[in-house]
């Protein structure tokens, strides 16, 4: 896809001042994921759970070619193709020749962040293939020509009459319709499609070594009619997806169900060995199978000695729902298929610091993300990373570097230091926040105001 | 390319992770951090002192746990001693039903007498499950019964042996490990959205109505009311 992220501060702004109704709806469904991922983790040794998590994937990561390597020989084992992917082009590229191999037509496609990391709609819309997307969230912004703005509910920045307006004008659903009847709409329609593509394309949520399995979370059924019903299944998996055995998927599955929405696990989960059909001597089933494990920037972020923890991210969203930036604007101001604190660590990764360049400067580095995050991502300090990387190759501003340099030489000169406390708690607070130094970080933020006695004077005087 | 891009894409894991040290796995988890079923949120069920805090999976009834976390979801359970109990069952079961699908295992007894239809056409599907998890209310569904039944209908009965209900979905998932069919699927409940306005919606693309009907437990004297 192609990447926004450097216009974040405009487009951050423009989505406050112009659809004030976006912050809402994220807002209101962020808190309910925030309340719901609390009363599942309440009985729970979150602590343990995550260490336990953390070593897992960490483990995953840093054996990663030999896993890799005995994922891909059990599903050829099951008669899968499992295909390398080095770019978004490569991925393109295998999928025409799937596409023209099989004269497909239509294709039904459950949700997928890799599908839009790499542009595959756009792609397959290009070789003249119809290309429905089947998660109802997803469905919603397919019509509004929308990207997704949380990794979990792409949809969650629109209100119910947003829907219904949609729906109105293009499947002429009543305009007062309740969500029963326009869920009941997209569900007729989807499912002429899933029975009459040719292709069913997937995600991956894990990737298990030890047997080759391919796993995936919903709630709506649409991911297990995509790879069941279509003749073709094609599954986009990231090379970081993997796990070591089979006895690691069961906690996975719950706690990245419990972190995202609360719940014990998705209402659907599919564990994919192999094709279905004829092949498998199965009643149906797809009778191709097709695995594309895609790299698209990962071994660069893999190399990245302070930046590779970040792939140990199982995209449960948890971090954007806490995140009080995210909140404010939903996805769409990062410019990138991935937003939120996990987004601004993992952009520039995938794609590059330059391109985009202002996501991990819009965080409150109030650390909630960190808290949350199941595998111990330690996500400010990543943040904190890109940050100081930013600042050394001379990409910020002129001023931002100034005012760094300027705390730096107060901050060890305590005369200096005590001279400057003193100063900044006299001024009024509408001369703080014009202060040049101050301009650029004040504009999106209330400027503290300074306490009427320092710190140092406290000290002094011996604080109770 | 396939091949050039396989090579160079596992040279270049491998020469990130060259001089980094490696990370062992962790093992088992450990057993007091094992995510505990629905039996410390309500309390009447399996009311042993080891239930309580922050392990407590073990040592409670697993078919009364499954089915305390399984209605939770909006999934129905109904108990039935035995296979008569069963065939009595269903037969006012159906008579609600126009026509069904039944995959591949289910035995002549536990098909309702309807007329038979295409997954695609037909009101209920019926299929049986290799087994269940009580920890995240979980049947799971074997391909090799086939997928469609277990999918189109809007209306999905599934058989289960109450002897095949384990309490964590690890020791469930675990039976499978030696023999597994190309998709092995965990239904948890009703198909459901909230992604219209983050109201909550049932039956979207899979079944709107899931019923497992555990065979060989005690059948509880006032079945559940949606059933």
């Amino acid at each position: 896809m192609e990447v926004h992220s450097r216009d974040y501060r405009a487009r951050a702004r423009r989505i406050i001042a112009e659809t004030p109704e976006v912050r809402e709806a994220v807002t209101a469904a962020t808190r309910t994921f925030v309340d719901n991922r609390r009363e599942a983790y309440a009985d729970l040794d979150e602590n343990a759970l995550s260490r336990w998590a953390e070593g897992v994937k960490s483990h995953a990561l840093t054996h990663l070619g030999d896993y890799l390597e005995e994922a891909e020989a059990r599903l050829v084992e099951r008669g899968a193709h499992v295909h390398w992917a080095e770019t978004a082009s490569d991925v393109h590229q295998i999928f025409e020749l799937i596409v023209r191999e099989h004269g497909v037509q239509k294709v039904v496609k459950a949700k997928s962040m890799l599908s839009e990391e790499v542009g595959l709609n756009p792609f397959l819309e290009s070789c003249g293939v119809e290309v429905l997307e089947t998660d109802l969230g997803e469905y919603i912004i397919q019509l509004l020509d929308e990207p997704p703005s949380h990794i979990v509910g792409p949809s969650i920045h629109k209100s119910l009459d947003d829907t219904r307006a949609i729906f109105h004008e293009r499947l002429g659903t009543p305009r007062d319709a309740s969500p029963e009847r326009l869920a009941a709409a997209a569900r007729e329609l989807l499912r002429d499609a899933f029975l009459t593509a040719e292709l069913g394309i997937s995600g991956g949520n894990f990737l298990v070594a030890e047997t080759g399995s391919i796993a995936l979370i919903e709630n709506e059924g649409n991911i297990r009619l995509s790879t069941s019903v279509p003749p073709i299944h094609v599954a986009l998996v990231g090379i970081e997806k993997v796990l070591p055995r089979w006895a690691d998927l069961s906690t996975f599955l719950q706690i990245t169900a419990k972190s995202a929405t609360g719940q014990p696990v998705g209402c659907f989960v599919s564990i994919i060995q192999g094709p279905g059909g004829s092949p498998a001597g199965e009643p149906d089933g797809p009778e191709e199978l097709h695995v594309v494990l895609v790299d698209n920037g990962r071994t660069r972020l893999l190399a990245d000695p302070e930046v590779w923890e970040a792939l140990r991210c199982v995209r449960c969203g948890a971090c954007l729902n806490i995140c009080p930036v995210y909140r404010q604007t939903g996805g769409h101001a990062y410019g990138y298929v991935y937003s939120g604190p996990i987004g601004a660590v993992l952009a520039p990764g995938l794609v590059g610091l330059e391109e985009t360049l202002p996501l991990p400067f819009a965080s409150s580095a109030c650390g909630a993300c960190a808290d949350v995050c199941p595998v111990r991502i330690p996500i400010p300090d990543l943040l904190h990373v890109w940050r100081q990387r930013a600042v050394e190759r001379g990409l910020t501003s002129g001023m931002e570097r100034s005012v760094l340099d300027l705390l730096a030489s107060t901050g060890t000169r305590p005369g200096l230091f005590r001279w400057a406390e003193k100063v900044a708690g006299l001024l009024p607070e509408q001369v703080v926040r014009h202060l040049p130094m101050l301009r650029e970080w004040s504009a999106g933020r209330e400027t503290p105001r300074a306490a009427g006695r320092t710190f140092h004077e406290l000290w002094d005087e011996g604080i109770e | 390319m396939s091949r050039d891009a396989r090579e160079r894409i596992l040279s270049r894991v491998r020469d990130a992770n060259r001089d980094r040290e490696p990370v062992s796995h962790p093992g088992a988890l450990p057993e007091a951090a094992e995510p505990p079923g629905p039996f410390s949120e309500t309390g009447e069920i399996g009311d042993t002192g080891e239930a309580g805090g922050v392990g407590g999976v073990r040592g409670t009834d697993p078919v009364r746990a499954f089915e305390s976390r399984f209605q939770a979801a909006g999934g129905e359970v109904i108990r039935l001693a035995d296979e008569a109990a069963a065939r009595g069952w269903l037969e006012d079961f159906a008579s609600e039903f126009e026509s069904v699908a039944v995959c591949r295992g289910v035995p002549g007894a536990l098909q309702p007498a309807l007329p038979a239809a295409p997954p695609s056409e037909a009101s209920l599907g019926v299929s049986v499950a290799v087994g269940a998890a009580a920890q995240s209310g979980s049947l799971l569904l074997s391909s090799r019964e086939g997928r469609r039944a277990q999918l189109l209908p809007p209306v999905h009965l599934v058989w289960v042996r109450a002897l095949d209900v384990h309490t964590t979905l690890g020791d469930a998932l675990q039976t499978c490990r030696e023999d597994l069919p190309a998709v092995l699927a965990l239904h948890s409940g009703p198909s459901k959205s909230a992604d219209i306005g983050q109201i909550l919606v049932t039956g979207v693309h899979g079944p709107g109505r899931i019923i497992a009907a555990i065979l060989g437990a005690d059948a509880v004297a006032e079945p559940p009311g949606a059933v």
